[in-house]
């Protein structure tokens, strides 16, 4: 009962001195808020809907061709599109429009001349030009293909034009010449709209919702920093053997079952308070979604605990000096969090680095609150990675216990 | 006086295979102050190691009140204080709270634990700084006087001081001189190792001089100086220093 006291003691020791070190507690408590609001907002942008491909039009005539064209081109209702076709605006001020990309306030656009209708009728050459800013690579490429597509067009309905034209000069006979060449050049148009055998049908089934970020951004911090609090306790711990407080101890009453015991729960319990309010904060405020099992995370954040405590105590066994013990755990820490799925979801990852999380506690606790949290998983689903941080628990408590000791000496 | 309370029979201890401590034997009487002198790496620090439970000797036995330590380590640990001479103390919490965190590691309830440190702290001058800023904000002699304060937790009756006035100014040192002086009038027994032989002369009623792991000599400060010359033409480093060698030890 004694020794349960002594353990309790050590660990209420070590609480304070973490709750009196503003900036440990602000880099455990406060800090990976900030992460979580960051990559909230990245993640949770990059997760809308991608917006429209904006292709201008500009015309130098006052009337004609071009703008007949232009008119016909242009976007009146934006509802009306389906996926992945753009918005045609028509620019009507050629000038604005060239001075908006000389300032890179537009990407490019789209320009017919000022001679555009005269050229055509009379088959003389005439030019399109696609003016852009040279970064503007996709709107090049876009606004190339639609001055492609149109001179295309044009060039058929000439052909049409000059062989309907040549057919009436040698049979003038042949009656209502311009009610022919209208037909002509109304089949002509129904030809070349038939561009292609296969067609594909668009059909939108209600609004798709979005994936809240924070299902899976709040469980990354948590387990990155959950570890890495953890593991930054291994320094103070060998800085009390270092300076013979251990020792100081062990020539009280204490035994050294509870001494280590004390370390550990006192580790431990700064672990407790983080995933209390990583989850609070995530449930109020970031409203995340916990999933069918809320035992199997509660499950999941306590092994993650006593793994990184159990870490925590056998690097500090494993290091001699206070600065290898910082400078390992910060490394660690720093390594392990990407690789084990803290700063991004591993299912995007290629294959091999899924692999490597296998070897990381981080991998397995990240791939079951993922499971959870995203995929619909139950408890059952979640077992392998339970069994896997328990493991990881005892392997480092193992190692913790065999080789812990009180002096440097 | 002659009541024996530390009896040390015959120590051994090696490290891999250097032999820090090679047969030492002495007995220290209640309420005597006990000096054990020695160039770096003599073996105090392990004797007192030894001494006060957390290093097991190899060979030899320890008895303090009564009790050996070969099988009653927690009857052993209730009787002694340790100064280190680390400074062996919560630098991130304030004096009254290391006090008092040592004190429920003896043992003591909190009621006790707090009149305890509030006397302790009384007791080395540091009443007004107990509970104001943590004690890496304090002096190099305040931290020295409050590392003495933490060992006097649970009242020991032996107490075991690893020089405990290294680096601080003449002024704190002479305060921990009184608060030893006061103790010995209060009839604690204590074992004291320092560089300084003048503070050993003052202080100690009978001092071992150690060297190489064992003890070269054991006797009043008085009689050692004898054995040089007139003890009041000779001083305490003169018969150090011809037992010991002038060689430089690290």
């Amino acid at each position: 009962m004694q020794q349960l006291r002594y353990i309790w003691f050590i660990a209420a020791k070590d609480l304070k001195i973490f709750t009196h070190d503003r900036l440990a507690l602000a880099f455990a408590l406060l800090f990976p808020f900030l992460f979580v609001i960051i990559f909230n907002m990245l993640l949770g942008s990059a997760t809308n809907n991608d917006t429209r491909l904006q292709l201008h039009l500009v015309t130098r005539e006052q009337e004609g061709l071009s703008c007949q064209i232009i008119n016909a081109l242009e976007t009146k209702d934006e509802a009306l599109l389906l996926p992945g076709e753009p918005v045609i605006i028509w620019d009507k001020d050629y000038t604005a429009a060239y001075n908006a990309v000389e300032n890179k306030k537009l990407a490019g656009f789209l320009a017919f001349p000022e001679n555009f209708t005269a050229n055509i009728t009379q088959g003389k050459a005439t030019q399109l030009k696609v003016i852009t800013t040279s970064d503007a690579t996709y709107i090049r490429a876009a606004l190339s293909g639609l001055a492609q597509h149109i001179v295309s067009k044009i060039n058929s309905q000439n052909i049409i034009l000059e062989a309907t034209q040549e057919l009436l000069v040698e049979n003038p006979e042949s009656g209502d010449w311009q009610q022919i060449l209208s037909s002509v050049l109304a089949d002509s148009n129904a030809a070349i709209s038939t561009e292609s055998i296969i067609t594909y049908h668009v059909e939108k089934i209600g609004d798709m919702e979005q994936e809240n970020p924070s299902n899976y951004v709040i469980p990354g911090y948590l387990v990155m920093f959950v570890f890495f609090t953890a593991a930054l306790s291994a320094e103070s711990i060998v800085r009390e053997r270092q300076n013979n407080t251990l020792e100081r101890l062990l020539a009280t009453t204490v035994k050294r079952e509870s001494l280590l015991a004390g370390i550990y729960f006192g580790i431990a319990a700064k672990g407790l308070i983080q995933i209390l309010i990583f989850w609070g904060v995530g449930l109020l405020v970031f409203r995340i979604d916990v999933g069918q099992s809320p035992a199997a995370i509660i499950i999941l954040s306590l092994l993650m605990v006593i793994m990184s405590s159990a870490f925590a105590v056998m690097l500090a066994t494993l290091v001699k000096t206070q600065r290898s013990a910082g400078s390992i755990a910060v490394l660690t820490s720093l390594v392990l969090a990407p690789l084990g799925g803290c700063w991004w979801p591993l299912f995007i990852t290629p294959r091999w680095m899924q692999f490597l999380a296998k070897v990381t506690p981080h991998g397995w606790a990240t791939t079951a609150f993922n499971k959870l949290m995203l995929f619909g998983g139950d408890f059952q689903s979640v077992i392998p990675e339970i069994i896997a941080l328990a493991c990881f628990a005892l392997a480092f408590g193992l190692i913790a216990i065999l080789r812990f000791r009180t002096s440097a000496v | 006086m002659t009541e024996p309370f530390l009896v040390v029979n015959d120590l051994h201890r090696s490290f891999n295979d250097y032999k820090a401590v090679n047969g030492v034997s002495f007995t220290i009487n209640k309420g005597e102050i006990f000096g054990l002198l020695g160039p770096n790496g003599a073996g105090k620090t392990t004797t007192i190691r030894m001494l006060s439970t957390v290093l097991p000797p190899d060979r030899g036995d320890i008895v303090i009140g009564g009790y050996s330590v070969r099988n009653n380590t927690d009857s052993i640990r209730r009787l002694i204080g340790v100064c280190p001479q680390e400074l062996a103390l919560y630098a991130d919490l304030s004096a009254f709270d290391n006090l008092m965190f040592f004190g429920r590691m003896e043992g003591l309830s909190s009621q006790e634990a707090r009149a305890q440190a509030m006397s302790n702290l009384e007791f080395v001058g540091l009443t007004d700084r107990a509970k104001k800023g943590r004690v890496d904000k304090f002096s190099g002699g305040m931290k020295r006087r409050v590392n003495l304060a933490i060992a006097l937790m649970g009242n020991p009756q032996l107490l075991f001081l690893d020089e405990p006035t290294v680096g601080i100014d003449p002024q704190s040192r002479n305060n921990i001189y009184e608060t030893i002086e006061m103790l010995r009038d209060r009839g604690m027994t204590i074992l004291y190792t320092t560089h300084y032989m003048e503070e050993a002369d003052r202080l100690c009623n009978r001092i071992a001089i150690m060297d190489a792991g064992i003890i070269i000599a054991l006797d009043t400060p008085y009689n050692l100086k004898s054995k040089l010359g007139p003890p009041e033409k000779v001083n305490l480093e003169d018969v150090f220093l011809n037992m010991t060698g002038r060689s430089l030890r690290d």
